[in-house]
């Protein structure tokens, strides 16, 4: 019979007793530093890398404990379970919540604060989708998990409809992330430029032409070239 | 950006211690009370795609500061040199003279002595 008392026993036993310890410490630590650098990294190519490298040094941390294991192998198999499912969680939520991070590392706020009509404009296409701006002249616009953010740049460049084109632009590439499988949206938050990145583009486009109109995305398309 | 590695005594002006859209955009800050983006634009003659980045380094490095103008539903920034020519001029001075006292002490000192009784 197991009792998983006996068992957590057995495994501070084991793990205490093998040499693997230190190692097993180093690289758990050296995977919880990874996940950081891959939630703060702006490039792409460092986001990829230290992704992986996190997810390599987790795998080799729970290989060294399931090989220091004498007595029991369940617990590892257990463990390995939870950190499966603790880390699907967190890609779950992630997209979720990540747009906070944002929010804080651009000094972003609300954009109710300098002007109204643009997140009245957005809730008619989107019921949750919150518009926010954020200091800096470079003319730039992003979305993230519910929010778009528009940089002061963007917002003295743009005449009212080519504005609008960009916010619908952006709540597209909202409601689009919401639909898009799990397996697919950590691929885009990993590989930050994959090839069907530009198609995106288009298709949010044509959305954007839809609601507000074709003259209106390509004035503000010509605009930021 | 008169980072003391990066002063280039070679070249001309102000881009001896700026980079020349740096420059050209100070310029423009210190011959105008308030300057908006277009007429940054404008009188520079430099495009947006260059001259937007530079203004965000100017002002995180203390050389120009922009305030946020409404006006009805539109908003623009308004950008302002943060200090004189002449007080920019005079932390410029400062700051090589102290490097150069840093480095060379007395010889230096010596230097501007002799300088100033030529002048
Ligand atoms: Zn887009």
């Amino acid at each position: 019979m197991f009792s998983i008392t006996e068992e957590i026993e057995c495994y501070i036993a084991c793990i205490t007793d093998s040499s693997l310890l230190p190692l097993m410490g180093m690289n758990i630590f050296l995977a919880l530093l990874l996940f950081t650098v891959y939630l703060k990294a702006k490039s792409s190519v460092f986001r990829i890398f230290s992704f992986i490298a996190a997810q390599l040094s987790m795998v080799f941390a729970i290989g060294m404990v399931a090989s220091a294991m004498q007595c029991s192998q369940m617990l590892t198999i257990e463990i390995y379970t939870a950190y499966v499912l603790a880390s699907s969680a967190i890609i779950l939520l992630l997209p979720c919540v990540y747009y906070k991070a944002l929010i804080k590392r651009y000094r972003a706020r609300p954009i109710t604060e300098v002007m109204d009509w643009p997140q009245h404009f957005v809730n008619i296409l989107s019921k949750k989708a919150e518009v926010y701006y954020y200091d800096s002249a470079v003319p730039r616009a992003f979305a993230s998990g519910k929010a778009v953010f528009l940089s002061m740049g963007m917002l003295e460049l743009m005449d009212e409809s080519e504005l609008k084109a960009i916010l619908a632009h952006e709540v597209w590439h909202i409601r689009h992330n919401n639909k898009t499988p799990i397996l697919r949206q950590l691929s885009i938050m990993t590989f930050t430029r994959n090839r069907s990145e530009d198609e995106l583009e288009l298709l949010a486009d044509i959305f954007a032409g839809e609601v507000v109109s074709k003259d209106a995305v390509e004035s503000a398309r010509a605009k930021l070239n | 950006m008169v980072k003391l590695d990066r002063i280039n005594l070679s070249n001309e002006g102000l881009t001896k211690f700026f980079s020349p859209i740096e420059a050209q955009i100070m310029e423009v800050l210190w011959t105008n009370e308030e300057s908006a983006t277009p007429e940054i634009t404008a009188k520079t003659g430099i495009p947006l795609s260059s001259v937007a980045g530079t203004l965000d380094r100017l002002v995180k490095a203390g050389f120009a500061t922009r305030k946020v103008d409404k006006k009805g539903q539109r908003v623009r920034y308004l950008y302002s040199a943060a200090e004189s020519m002449d007080n920019t001029a005079n932390t410029i001075t400062k700051k090589v003279m102290d490097s150069l006292v840093d480095t060379f002490g007395k010889v230096a000192i010596e230097n501007f002595h002799t300088y100033q009784n030529k002048k």
